[in-house]
C-alpha cells in the first residue's frame, strides 16, 4: 500500500489531498469528513459514481482503489491520498471504445435505469481479473455488493457471463459448465 | 451521510498512533473503516480526532511462528480469505472471513478492525473467540497479549484501552487431529446475522473428540462460549445424537435478542441448527465418517 | 382497429440507445448537476410519529457561518403557500393533504417540521441538527386496528381515521357460500413495503429573476405532474416552471403520483435568496418519507361447486395507507384485480385507514399485486382442498375473452410446456421423498411449486368497446362510472363526497390549473414527432422513463413508422417546455399510450407530408408513400423519387411536424401465469427459488429485452416483498427498518433467475403493445408464497403463512403451531 505522504496541516480545516483518478493527477483541498464518493462527484466533476445509501451497503458508489474495489462512500477522500482510483469513466479506451464489460452490458441489457450500473461494472471488473471462468454462483457472489431493483440481476449475470467470454478469448464456462 | 466535522491524523508508526490517541479524548482508530464509517455517517458515533492507521507500514501479513500464526491487524478480509495455512489450520476463520458483507467490504476490512469493534453478531469476534486467539496490544508502556475470554468484555468494548492499538491477532496451533467450523445464518444476504456458531474438535485415534470448543455469536454482549456442550462432547463418539445434544445446551446458554428481524425462539431455533451444522462440517473435515 | 404493420419490421436492436451515456458514466441523474454557487437544503424531520409542536428554535442553527435560510411551516402559512392535496381522487375517497412543513401537530415520523439552506453540502446535517423543536407526543396509530379503535385521530376534523369504504357486490354471496360445497377461507396480507429505487429523490431549483421562472430539475415520472403540483401550491401559473429531467433512477410509483414537499421548498429558498438550490434525499430520508406501497389485508372466503367453478368471492380488505390516501384509489385497483375471474356471486368490502406511518402510495403495481395475490393464494387453498391441479382450476375459470384480445389457456398450456411442469412435479416429489425418508437431521429442505396467474386491464386500447362485459372492467372504464357492467354497484361515500367532475375520474387532480390547455386525460398521452430537411426525426414525448428503455421503444417506433434509420432518431423527454403537456409513465403505460401517440403523431406527420407533396405534384395523396427514406408515387412505380429531405426542401419547409394526443378509447388486456419452484429448509425456514418461469402476453413487443428485463425485474421484486421486505415499526411508530440491512431488498445472491416465454395477442392500440412494467410484480407475490406454503404444508399439513413476507420466522412459527402472525 502506497505510503501517505505528509498531508498539509490545516488551513480552515482542510486538507490537500493528491490522487490519480483514471490516470490523471489531481490535487485539492478538502475537509477530512469529505467522503471519497462526494470528492470524485463534487470536486472532480466525475458523476458516473453514484450514491445510493447512507450506510455502504447498495454498491452504487464502488469504485478501484489500488487494484481493489471499494465503497468509495465508506472511504475518506483523505485516505486515498496517492491512491490510484478507477472509475465508471475509466473503462472505455482512449479512443472511446467501450470496454468488453461495457459491451457485454448493452448487448445483454444488463442496465434499465442505470444507476447501479457504473457500480456493477467495477465489481464486475474486479472479478473478472481475479476469476476469468466464473460459475453463475461466482458473479452472483461477487456482485453481492451491489444492489439493483431494476433488473433482478438476470441480465447483469447473462452480462458477465458475456463479458467473461469476449476477455478471455471465448474460453469461459459454458452455460452447461456453469450450473 | 455525512459525518460530524473531525480532525484528521495519519500517524506514521505505531508508537505515533498510540501517543495521539493518549493525547486525544475523542480520539477512535481508522483501519479499514468498513465499521467506524457507517456508524460516523448515521451521526451514531462522532469521535472528535481519527486516527487513520490504514497506511502504517508492517501491520499486514500472516506468519507462521510455530506454534502460532501471526496475523497483522491490518491484514485485509480479503487476504485472510485466500491466505492457504489459515485454511489449512484455521478453516473455521476461512469460513468466518468469507461471510463478512462482500467483497468491497473484504478488500478494506481488517482483522484488527473486527476484532476491536466488537460487534457481537460480527463474524470474526465468535470465530476469534474459538479459536482461543491472541491479542497483541501496543501501548505507551509496552506490550501486552490478551487471551480471547478476556478480550471480548461487552456490546463493543474490548480489553484495548484508549490509548492502546492492537497490532497482532496470534492463532494458536490447534492439537493434531483438529478440524474447525463455522456456520452463520442471515435471513438474506447482506442483513443481520441471526446467530453464528464456530467449532473447533479434535479427535483422537480413536475417533472420538477429546477436545471441543463450541462458540455461539449474536447471542448476547458478547460471543460465548458454551461449557457445558463442550464437557459434553469430550470423550464422545461425534454422532447425530451427540449433535443434538451439544446443539441443545448451545441454545440453552446463549441469549440472543427479540427484534423486528427475528423472534427469540427463532434465534434459538437457529443457534440449534447452525450447530449442528458447524459440528458436521468439522467432523467432515477431520475426515470422520460419522455414524448417526 | 386490429394492428398494421406497415413496413417489413425492422431487426430489433441489440443495446439501447441510453445504454452508452449510462455505461460510460455520462448519465445526468438530478443530483449529478450542479449549478455555480448553489445552497443545499436540508430538511428537520420529526423523530415522533404523532406529537404537537410547541415551539421550533432556529437561533442556534442561524448563527452557524454555513447558515444562509430557514423555513418553517408558519413561514409558509404566512406566505399563502397552501397544503399539498394528496388524495383527490374522486368519492369515496376522502381528501387527503399534507403539509410541505408541519403545523400545529407531525404526523408520521420523518415528516418534514423546517428546512434549513446550508453554503456547503457537508455542512447541512450540522445544520439539521442545530435546529431545536419542542414536541408535545401524543399516541401514535401504528396499524389498523388502532386506527379502527380511534386510539387518536390523525385528521381531528375527521372524527374517525377512515379514508375510504367502498363496496362492490353483485349476487347473493353469502347464500352461494352457504350451500357451496367446496369453501376456502383465509387471512391474507402484504405488509408495508418500500420502493427502493436505487436512486433517492433529488431536486436542483434556480429561480430566475430576470424572467420570473423556476428552472427545477427533479427525480420525477412526470415533469408535467410535478408542474401541475407546483403552479397550484405555490400559486402561479404554470408557465412559471420549466420542469426537467433527464435521468432517473428508478421509481417504481414513488416518483410518480405522490407529491413531495422539496421540490416546492427549494423554489421557496431559490426566490428567497436568489441562489440554485439543491436538495438530495439521504437513504434514510427515503425510507422514511418516501411513498410506500401494500400494507393491505384480505379475509377471503372462496367457494366452488363440485366441478370447481367458483360461484363465490367475499372479501373483506383493509388497508393502511398511513397519513394520506394516495393508495386507497390503488385498493379499489387491487378489488379489480382480484375479478379476473368470472364469478356470479361477489361481496367485497374496502376500508382504508389512516395511521400515523408515511403515505403510501402507488408501488410497482399500485394495488394489483395485492389483490392478484388474494385472489390467486386463495385459488390455490382451493385446488389443494378439491385435490385438482392448481392449473387446471385456473383454466376452468377463466373470464371470457375475446379471441383477439387474449387467450389465456393458451398461456397456462404454454406454461405446462416451457417449464417442464411435470418434470418439476417428478422433481417436488423425489425432493420430498427424500426428506421424508431420510429426515431432518440428513438433509432438511423440502420442495414447493407455486402457480398463480394474473390478468389485467389498462389503457390504451383503440376500440369502441362500449359496456364491458365480463368482470374485470373495474374502474378504468372510458365513461367515467366507476363500476361497470353486470350490475356492479359501487356505494359512494356519503359524508365527504364533494363535487367533482365525472370526466376526471381516475386522473385529474386539484393540481389543475385554470387555463386546461395544457391539460390531458389521464388516458391518453403527448407526442410531436418532427422531421427535419436533414432527413433528422425528433420525438418528443410526454413519457419520462425511468429505465423501461423508453427512449429506445419510441425511435423504434418512429423509425418503422417514418421509415428511417434508428440512428437518425432522437427522444426528447423531461423538459416541459420541449413538450407542452404530458401525463408521464407509471401504470404500466407508456409502451401501450405513450407509443401509440408516437405512432400516431408520425402517421399524421406522414400524412401531412404526403398531401403537401402530392399537392406540389398534382396527384392525388393516397398514391404517395414513404419507402427506404423516399416519397415515392405507387401509381408511377419507376422513377426517381425525392428523399424526405429533398422534399422538405423542395416544399420550402425546414421541418414540418405533427402532435398526437392519443387516447385510448377502450382498454387493454394483459396477462401471464407464473410458475416458481423453490426448497425450504425446515430447520433454519429459508427458502430458496430454483427454478422461476413465467409466459407473459404482453401484446407485441417492440423491443423484446427491453420486455424481458421488466418482466425479470418485476419477478424479483415481488421475490424481495414474498419473503424479505417489511417496512416494521415500534408501538411508538419509529421505523424500524430504515436501511438497507434492516429493509431486505434482495441482493443477486437472493435472487432467482427467471425465464420468460411469450404468447402474443396484440392489443387494438395502434402499435399492438399492452402494458408490462408491473406484470412481474402483479403475478409474482402469488407465485412464490404458493410454492413456499406448498413445501410448509408437505411438512406439516395446514401450516400456512398467508402473510408475507413469509419471513423464516413466520415460516418456522407456523410449523411449530405458534400464534405469531
Amino acid at each position: 500500500m502506497a505510503e501517505k505522504k505528509d498531508l498539509a496541516r490545516r488551513a480552515q480545516g482542510q486538507l490537500k489531498v493528491t490522487m490519480k483518478v483514471n490516470g490523471k493527477e489531481y490535487t485539492r483541498e478538502v475537509e477530512p469528513r469529505t467522503l471519497l464518493v462526494n470528492f470524485l462527484r463534487e470536486e472532480l466533476n466525475l458523476t458516473g459514481t453514484h450514491v445510493g445509501c447512507d450506510t455502504g451497503h447498495c454498491g452504487a458508489c464502488t469504485v478501484m482503489m489500488n487494484g481493489r474495489t471499494v465503497k468509495s462512500c465508506m472511504v475518506l477522500a483523505v485516505q486515498a491520498s496517492n491512491a490510484e482510483i478507477l472509475t465508471v469513466e475509466g473503462l472505455a479506451r482512449r479512443d472511446g471504445s467501450l470496454h468488453p464489460i461495457q459491451k457485454a452490458f448493452t448487448q445483454n441489457h444488463g442496465l434499465q435505469c442505470g444507476f447501479c450500473t457504473p457500480g456493477v461494472l467495477i465489481s464486475a471488473l474486479f472479478l473478472l481479473q481475479r476469476n476469468p471462468r466464473p460459475t453463475e454462483e461466482e458473479i452472483r457472489r461477487g456482485i453481492e455488493g451491489n444492489l439493483c431493483r431494476c433488473t433482478g440481476y438476470v441480465n447483469i449475470v447473462k452480462s458477465v457471463r458475456a463479458a467473461a467470454e469476449a476477455m478471455s478469448g471465448g474460453n469461459a464456462m459454458t452455460e452447461k459448465e456453469m450450473r | 451521510m455525512i459525518p460530524k466535522k473531525f480532525d484528521y491524523r495519519a500517524p506514521s508508526s505505531v508508537s505515533e498512533a498510540i501517543a495521539l490517541l493518549g493525547e486525544n479524548e475523542g480520539a477512535k482508530v481508522l483501519a479499514g473503516g468498513q465499521s467506524l464509517l457507517p456508524m460516523m455517517k448515521l451521526r451514531l458515533a462522532a469521535p472528535s480526532v481519527i486516527v487513520d492507521i490504514s497506511a502504517l507500514p508492517g501491520l499486514s501479513y500472516i506468519e507462521d511462528k510455530g506454534d502460532y500464526l501471526a496475523v497483522g491487524a491490518l491484514t485485509t478480509h480479503d487476504s485472510i480469505e485466500s491466505d492457504r495455512l489459515i485454511k489449512e489450520r484455521f478453516a473455521l476463520i476461512t469460513d468466518a472471513v468469507s461471510g463478512i458483507g462482500d467483497q468491497q467490504v473484504r478488500n478494506l476490512g481488517t482483522i484488527g478492525g473486527s476484532a476491536c469493534h466488537a460487534d457481537p453478531a460480527g463474524d470474526l469476534p465468535t470465530a476469534l473467540l474459538v479459536a482461543d486467539a491472541q491479542f497483541v496490544i501496543e501501548g505507551r508502556t509496552g506490550r501486552r497479549v490478551v487471551r480471547a475470554r478476556e478480550f471480548f468484555l461487552d456490546f463493543f468494548t474490548t480489553a484495548v484501552g484508549r490509548d492502546e492499538m492492537l497490532t497482532e491477532v496470534r492463532l494458536p496451533n490447534l492439537p493434531r487431529g483438529s478440524a474447525s467450523a463455522y456456520t452463520k445464518h442471515a435471513v438474506r444476504h447482506e442483513g443481520l446475522a441471526i446467530a453464528m456458531v464456530g467449532v473447533a474438535l479434535t479427535f483422537d485415534n480413536r475417533n472420538m473428540c477429546s477436545e471441543a470448543r463450541i462458540g455461539v455469536g449474536a447471542a448476547g454482549p458478547t460471543p460465548l462460549r458454551v461449557p457445558s456442550a463442550e464437557e459434553y462432547l469430550t470423550g464422545k463418539v461425534v454422532d447425530e445424537a451427540a449433535m443434538s445434544e451439544v446443539a441443545a445446551r448451545a441454545a440453552q446458554e446463549a441469549d440472543p435478542p427479540q427484534d423486528v428481524h427475528g423472534s427469540r425462539e427463532y434465534r434459538l431455533g437457529v443457534i440449534e441448527a447452525l450447530t449442528k451444522s458447524s459440528l458436521r462440517l468439522a467432523r467432515e473435515r477431520a475426515g470422520m465418517q460419522g455414524g448417526r | 382497429m386490429s394492428v398494421t404493420l406497415q413496413q417489413q419490421r425492422k431487426e430489433e436492436p441489440r443495446g439501447r440507445l441510453e445504454d452508452l451515456r449510462l455505461l460510460t458514466g455520462k448519465g445526468r441523474y438530478v443530483d449529478d448537476l450542479n449549478l455555480v454557487g448553489q445552497a443545499y437544503m436540508g430538511i428537520v424531520r420529526t423523530p415522533f410519529a404523532h406529537a404537537k409542536i410547541k415551539g421550533i428554535d432556529l437561533s442556534k442553527a442561524q448563527a452557524s457561518p454555513d447558515f444562509v435560510a430557514a423555513l418553517t411551516g408558519d413561514d409558509l402559512v404566512k406566505m399563502g403557500v397552501g397544503m399539498i392535496p394528496q388524495n383527490d381522487w374522486p368519492p369515496p375517497q376522502r381528501p387527503t393533504t399534507t403539509y410541505h412543513l408541519a403545523v400545529g401537530k407531525v404526523r408520521f415520523a420523518g415528516e418534514p417540521v423546517a428546512a434549513v439552506l446550508s453554503r456547503t453540502k457537508n455542512a447541512v446535517e450540522d445544520l439539521v441538527e442545530l435546529v431545536d423543536v419542542d414536541y408535545e407526543p401524543l399516541p401514535a396509530v401504528t396499524s389498523i386496528e388502532e386506527s379502527k379503535k380511534g386510539k387518536a385521530l390523525i385528521f381531528e376534523d375527521w372524527g374517525d381515521n377512515v379514508v375510504q369504504r367502498d363496496e362492490t357486490k353483485w349476487g347473493d354471496a353469502e347464500k352461494a357460500i352457504a350451500s357451496a360445497p367446496y369453501v376456502v377461507k383465509a387471512r391474507e396480507g402484504i405488509a408495508r413495503q418500500h420502493a427502493a429505487p436505487m436512486e433517492p429523490h433529488s431536486t436542483l431549483v434556480q429561480y430566475k429573476e430576470k424572467d420570473d421562472v423556476y428552472e427545477v430539475c427533479a427525480t420525477v415520472q412526470s415533469v408535467h405532474g410535478l408542474r401541475r403540483q407546483l403552479a397550484s401550491t405555490l400559486q402561479l401559473p404554470p408557465a412559471k416552471f420549466h420542469v426537467k429531467v433527464m435521468d432517473v433512477g428508478g421509481g417504481f410509483g414513488s416518483k410518480g403520483a405522490h407529491a413531495y414537499p422539496e421540490p416546492p421548498l427549494a423554489c421557496i429558498f431559490s426566490r428567497m435568496t436568489g441562489l440554485p438550490v439543491k436538495w438530495t434525499a439521504t437513504r434514510t430520508e427515503e425510507f422514511l418519507e418516501a411513498a410506500a406501497g401494500r400494507d393491505e389485508y384480505c379475509d377471503i372466503t372462496l367457494a366452488c361447486n363440485g366441478d370447481g367453478r367458483i360461484v363465490a368471492l367475499k372479501a373483506d380488505l383493509e388497508c393502511d395507507v398511513g397519513v394520506t390516501g394516495t393508495q386507497s384509489f390503488m385498493s379499489s385497483l387491487s378489488v379489480w384485480t382480484m375479478l379476473h375471474y368470472e364469478i356470479p356471486n361477489v361481496e367485497v368490502h374496502l376500508a382504508v385507514y389512516a395511521t400515523n406511518k408515511m403515505p403510501v402510495g402507488p408501488v410497482r403495481g399500485a394495488g394489483a399485486p395485492e389483490g392478484c395475490y388474494f385472489i390467486e393464494r386463495a385459488m390455490n387453498k382451493m385446488a389443494d382442498k378439491m385435490k385438482i391441479d392448481p392449473l387446471d382450476l385456473r383454466k376452468r375459470n377463466l373470464a371470457p375473452r375475446k379471441p383477439e384480445e387474449a387467450n389465456d389457456i393458451k398461456l397456462i398450456d404454454s406454461l405446462v410446456s416451457r417449464s417442464r411442469y411435470e418434470e418439476l412435479l417428478r422433481w417436488k416429489r423425489d425432493v420430498n421423498s427424500r426428506f421424508k425418508l431420510q429426515g431432518p437431521t440428513h438433509s432438511s429442505l423440502v420442495a414447493g411449486l407455486g402457480v398463480s396467474f394474473g390478468g389485467r386491464r389498462s389503457f390504451g386500447g383503440d376500440e369502441d368497446e362500449g359496456e364491458e362485459g365480463g368482470s374485470g372492467a373495474g374502474p378504468w372504464s372510458s365513461d367515467g362510472d366507476s363500476a361497470q357492467g353486470q350490475g356492479k354497484e359501487s356505494e359512494e361515500g356519503k359524508d365527504w363526497s364533494k363535487d367533482q367532475d365525472e370526466s376526471d375520474e381516475g386522473g385529474s387532480s386539484s393540481w389543475k390549473d385554470e387555463s386546461e390547455e395544457d391539460e390531458l386525460e389521464w388516458e391518453s398521452e403527448y407526442a410531436r414527432v418532427s422531421l427535419g430537411q436533414n432527413g433528422r426525426v425528433t420525438v418528443y414525448t410526454g413519457s419520462s422513463p425511468h429505465g423501461q428503455g423508453i427512449e429506445t421503444t419510441f425511435a423504434q417506433l418512429a423509425s418503422e413508422e417514418l421509415d428511417v434509420q434508428l440512428d437518425m432518431v432522437k427522444v426528447v423527454w423531461g423538459d416541459s417546455v420541449l413538450v407542452p403537456k404530458g401525463i408521464g409513465t407509471f401504470a404500466s403505460r407508456s409502451a401501450v399510450t405513450g407509443g401509440s401517440s408516437v405512432v400516431d403523431a408520425c402517421r399524421k406527420l406522414k400524412g401531412q407530408l404526403i398531401a403537401r407533396v402530392s399537392e406540389l405534384a398534382g396527384t392525388k395523396a393516397e398514391t404517395f408513400a414513404i419507402t427506404d427514406g423516399r416519397l415515392v408515387d405507387t401509381s408511377r412505380p419507376s422513377g426517381t423519387y425525392p428523399t424526405v429531405s429533398e422534399a422538405l426542401k423542395r416544399l420550402g419547409v425546414s421541418e414540418i411536424s405533427a402532435e398526437s394526443t392519443y387516447k385510448g378509447s377502450s382498454l387493454t388486456y394483459s396477462s401471464g401465469v407464473h410458475v416458481c419452484a423453490l426448497t425450504l429448509d425446515a430447520e433454519l425456514g429459508t427458502a430458496k427459488i430454483v427454478k422461476y418461469v413465467l409466459v407473459e402476453d404482453c401484446g407485441r413487443m417492440i423491443n423484446r429485452q427491453i420486455v424481458e428485463g421488466q418482466l425479470e425485474g418485476g419477478v424479483v421484486h415481488a421475490v424481495g416483498g414474498s419473503l424479505f421486505e417489511k417496512l416494521a415499526y415500534d408501538e411508538h411508530g419509529n421505523l424500524l427498518t430504515s436501511t438497507f440491512v434492516d429493509y431486505g431488498i434482495p441482493t443477486a445472491m437472493d435472487s432467482p433467475d427467471v425465464e420468460v416465454f411469450h404468447e402474443v395477442t396484440p392489443s387494438s392500440a395502434l402499435n399492438g403493445a399492452k402494458g408490462v412494467g408491473e406484470s412481474g410484480t402483479i403475478v409474482g407475490y402469488a407465485a412464490v408464497m404458493n410454492a413456499l406454503n406448498d413445501a410448509l404444508s408437505f411438512i406439516r399439513p395446514g401450516a400456512h403463512v398467508d402473510i408475507a413476507p413469509a419471513t423464516p420466522d413466520s415460516i418456522l412459527a407456523a410449523l411449530h403451531h405458534s400464534n405469531k402472525p
